[in-house]
Formats: C-alpha cells, sequence, structure tokens
C-alpha cells in the first residue's frame, strides 16, 4: 500500500520494479483480484477513452448551446498547418477540447479522475500512443501511473472542484498526465514524481467558477491548458530539471489552498467567471 | 481508495454528481421496487433542481429507473425510452428541509402495483447516499447487496433476520435500524457481503410483523 509519491518511489526501489508495478499491486491487493485482471480492467479504461475520442460529433451541441462544434474548428485549424505549435501538441488540443465538448453534450467519456477534467489525460496519452509508436500495453502501464497520482492526490488533498477549486481537477489530471507522459518517454520513478510536481504547481489556486453550473464555461478550454501543461511539464523532467519542492509537497500545498479557497469560487457558481457580466446574461 | 473511482468509471457526462450519481439513484430506486415502473413522480431539490436541466438530471434518473447503468449511451434518450415502455413520468419540485442539495424523492408505482418512496442525495463523484425509503430515513451506498426490511417497531426482529442471514452463511457488514416512533413503522437496513437468496425474502415476509421486505442485488438487472 502507498499513501504518498514517495512511498511508490521507495517501494519500487526497495522491489527493483518500476513506478506503474506498485500500484498495480497495491489494487490486486485491495480488490482481491489478480494483477493480470486489473491490468485488464485498466486496459478496458484506456479502450474507452479511444472509443470516446473517436466518437466525436462535430455537429452536436449541448443543452444549453454553450457547448460544441471547437474541436471541429480546431481540427480545421490544425490541418491547414498554421497552429505553430506543431503536429504533436496541435494534436493534443484538439482532442483536449473534443473530449470535453463530448462530455458537456452527454457522450460517454471516462471521468480521469472528474468527467469535467476527462479530456487531459486522453488528449496526451492517445497523441503519445500515435506519434512515439507505443503499444497499448505502455499505455496501459502509463494509465496506472496515472491512477497512482492521482490515488495520492484524492487521499491527501482533493480530486473534486466543490472542495479544492478547478486545481484539484485539471490541475490533478493535468499532474496525473505528466507523470504518465515521462513514464512513456522513459523517465524513473523521480522524473515521473518531478513531472507530476511541476504540472500541479502551474495550476495551484485554480478556482472553479462555471458559468451557470454547467461543466462548459471554462471547463472544455480549459482541459486543453492542463494537457498542454502535462506537455511542457513532463519534457521539464525529461531534462533532468529536478522539482525544487517534492511532489507530496505540492500535493499538500494544494490541499491548503483548497481549504483557504472562499465557497464562492469552489463550483458554487457565486464567484469569478459565474458572476461576470456576459455569464450572468447568458445564463436566464 | 479504488484506482478506478480516479481513472474511471467509464460514464456518459457531463457531471459525475449530477448526471452519473443521478443515474445510480434511479437505478437504484428501480431495484428497490423490483419490477418495471409505471408511474414515476420526480421531485429535485438545490442543486439538481437549479442546474440539473443543463446536467441532463432529469434524463439521468430515468434511465436509471428504466434499469440503465452510468455508461449507457442512451441516457440522452431516457424520455423517448420511457414513453415507449409505456412509463408516466412526471417531475416537481421536492419539499425537503435541509437536504443535501443534490437531492432527488422518487414516488414509483410499478407495474404490479408496488410503490416505494426513495430519497437519495448525489454525494461526490458518483457516489450516493439512499437517505430515506418509504419516509423513514436510511442511509446507505448501494455499493453492497443491501436488504431493507420494513417491520413494526418491537423486540425480536433484527434476530429473525440475522438469524436467516447466518443459516444461509451471509455477513453483515453494516446494520441500521430506524424507526418513526417507538412501536411504529421501522426499517431496517442490512448491508451483505453476500448476495440474498429470493426465498430468504419469501421467509422473511412470513415473519409477524413484517411488511415489505426489498432488496438490492448486485447481479445485473431483476
Amino acid at each position: 500500500m502507498y499513501h504518498l509519491i514517495s512511498d511508490i518511489i521507495r517501494q519500487s526501489e526497495e522491489n527493483e520494479c518500476v513506478f506503474w508495478e506498485i500500484v498495480q499491486q497495491a489494487d490486486a491487493d485491495e480488490r482481491g483480484v489478480s494483477k493480470e485482471e486489473s491490468f485488464e480492467t485498466m486496459r478496458k479504461m484506456y479502450q474507452a477513452m479511444r472509443e470516446a475520442d473517436e466518437h466525436y460529433d462535430p455537429k452536436v451541441r449541448s443543452a444549453s448551446g454553450m457547448a460544441g462544434g471547437a474541436g471541429q474548428l480546431l481540427h480545421e485549424y490544425n490541418e491547414t498547418g498554421e497552429n505553430i505549435c506543431g503536429d504533436f501538441v496541435g494534436k493534443v488540443m484538439e482532442k483536449a477540447i473534443k473530449m470535453g465538448e463530448s462530455n458537456a453534450c452527454m457522450h460517454r467519456i471516462v471521468a480521469a479522475p472528474t468527467a469535467g477534467s476527462c479530456g487531459v489525460i486522453p488528449a496526451v496519452f492517445l497523441v503519445a500512443e500515435e506519434m512515439l509508436h507505443l503499444s497499448e500495453d505502455q499505455m496501459v502501464e502509463a494509465m496506472y501511473v496515472s491512477a497512482g497520482i492521482g490515488s495520492v492526490i484524492a487521499e491527501n488533498a482533493s480530486l473534486a472542484g466543490a472542495s479544492g477549486g478547478c486545481q484539484a481537477e485539471i490541475g490533478s489530471a493535468s499532474a496525473m498526465a505528466a507523470g504518465g507522459l515521462a513514464y512513456l518517454q522513459g523517465g524513473d520513478a523521480g522524473q515521473i514524481a518531478d513531472a507530476a510536481a511541476f504540472a500541479l504547481k502551474n495550476m495551484l489556486g485554480l478556482a472553479c467558477d462555471p458559468v451557470g453550473g454547467l461543466v462548459e464555461v471554462p471547463c472544455i478550454k480549459r482541459n486543453v491548458a492542463g494537457a498542454v501543461n502535462a506537455l511542457t511539464s513532463a519534457q521539464l523532467a525529461m531534462a533532468g530539471i529536478k522539482s525544487a519542492i517534492p511532489a507530496d509537497e505540492v500535493i499538500d500545498a494544494m490541499r491548503r489552498i483548497g481549504n483557504e479557497m472562499p465557497s464562492n469560487i469552489k463550483e458554487t457558481s457565486l464567484g469569478g467567471l459565474a458572476t461576470s457580466p456576459t455569464a450572468q446574461k447568458r445564463i436566464v | 481508495m479504488n484506482i478506478f473511482d480516479v481513472v474511471g468509471p467509464v460514464m456518459v457526462g457531463p457531471s459525475s454528481s449530477h448526471t452519473a450519481g443521478a443515474v445510480r439513484i434511479g437505478y437504484i430506486a428501480r431495484k428497490l421496487l423490483a419490477e418495471q415502473p409505471r408511474k414515476v413522480q420526480i421531485n429535485l431539490y438545490g442543486s439538481f433542481l437549479a442546474t440539473g436541466e443543463g446536467h441532463g438530471t432529469k434524463k439521468a434518473i430515468v434511465a436509471g429507473l428504466l434499469g440503465m447503468q452510468t455508461d449507457d449511451e442512451r441516457i440522452p434518450m431516457a424520455f423517448e425510452l420511457a414513453k415507449q415502455q409505456g412509463v408516466d413520468v412526471s417531475f416537481g419540485e421536492a419539499n425537503l428541509k435541509d437536504a443535501h442539495p443534490n437531492t432527488a424523492q422518487l414516488i414509483l408505482q410499478g407495474i404490479s402495483g408496488q410503490t416505494i418512496e426513495v430519497v437519495g442525495q448525489s454525494v461526490g463523484g458518483s457516489r450516493i447516499n439512499i437517505a430515506s425509503i418509504d419516509g423513514i430515513e436510511t442511509n446507505f451506498s448501494g455499493d453492497y447487496p443491501t436488504l431493507v426490511v420494513h417491520n413494526q417497531d418491537g423486540p425480536g426482529y433484527v434476530s429473525a433476520v440475522s438469524t436467516l442471514l447466518t443459516e444461509q452463511g451471509i455477513n453483515i457488514a453494516y446494520m441500521q435500524l430506524y424507526r418513526s416512533n417507538r412501536g411504529g413503522d421501522a426499517v431496517m437496513v442490512a448491508e451483505c457481503d453476500q448476495e440474498v437468496p429470493q426465498h430468504v425474502m419469501e421467509r422473511l415476509k412470513q415473519v409477524d410483523g413484517i411488511g415489505k421486505v426489498t432488496y438490492l442485488g448486485m447481479m445485473g438487472d431483476e
């Protein structure tokens, strides 16, 4: 069992195995299943992410009319070759926004860690699989890395916007994706932890202020920010840069910030963007 | 901590609490009714009432009542499906005091005339709590096989239930007792580690002073 990122790192050193195997073993122990069964359940989660991405419908709009169509616009823009972020990042942006829109439009997604932040991990992972020519098994391993990071955040801070603000949702998703990507690029446990720490540090203090209380504005586009932040954070770690503050302490800081955040900006729609004049006009 | 609550569940959006949790409330209420509903009155409260429209909360509850799970892609079509199946659905505001912000009150009538009133709360993620059955307070998650026994308040009923379960090798994980008033209506909720067979329910129903016995099984749809 592990409670901290540092537990996972220590146990992987002691048992001469890698980060994801510690998470897999703990799941097998906890749920009383074999490691193989656990792996296949995780594979289903990854496959469900891929299906959700493939089933994006460019025509669908949310009930409020605020969400839909942005993924298609970004797709068309990427096709022109004018997106200066390049092919890899352009694709990640596109998949992130598409998944956020699919969620808002009542399509099937994988909450990872939440429905509102469901675009971050699949955007990073599906593009990494394609562009880095990785196997599905490797992607499932990376899912364990993300799950391990997310579990530690859930235990020591929060994954819910209502208790921790958006840092707990998009911030956590970004940290989970960054750690997974570092693993896929050959990073060791320390680099996984640093990637997660960088990603989360960039998201600390983020308010949860959805317009009309809906998982649409600003949630959908924040999936893009979380996914791109995961990419850059993993690259910092892979360059050998160390986080000045260890991942566990960043998570603890996130918890304290979440506690100190006023309730107006914790999913109540009583502050921030939700009370902007345009938001007030839009929601009747 | 189940890692598949962190990476997962697979669900129809947009909100784990207002959509997936709402599906689960409907699904569990239907299981407690133990038959296809014919007439359902859905009363919403708090945030469910205020932001439910944009989150598809109403459709989600109806979908659950029709036996759909949180990942069922037919959830957005729940109203049409209810109509096709001849289920009469109506909505209102729940008149509750100081309830959880995400609360739904479901008043159900089944095809054979069975009735039940369930109050469910969506308490975070897609987790839920069944807060009352037929007006008597309860407190269970629906994560375990759950036996709900309605009896007259008095001695011997707990022992009758526990004896029958023991005979079947069923372990009670959690047990709660509620009553409206001394000697009045009481409800016993037993969350078990194993499934409770149908014949145990039948035997319980024959016990003098036990009225209704409802059961929430974990195996598929009834």
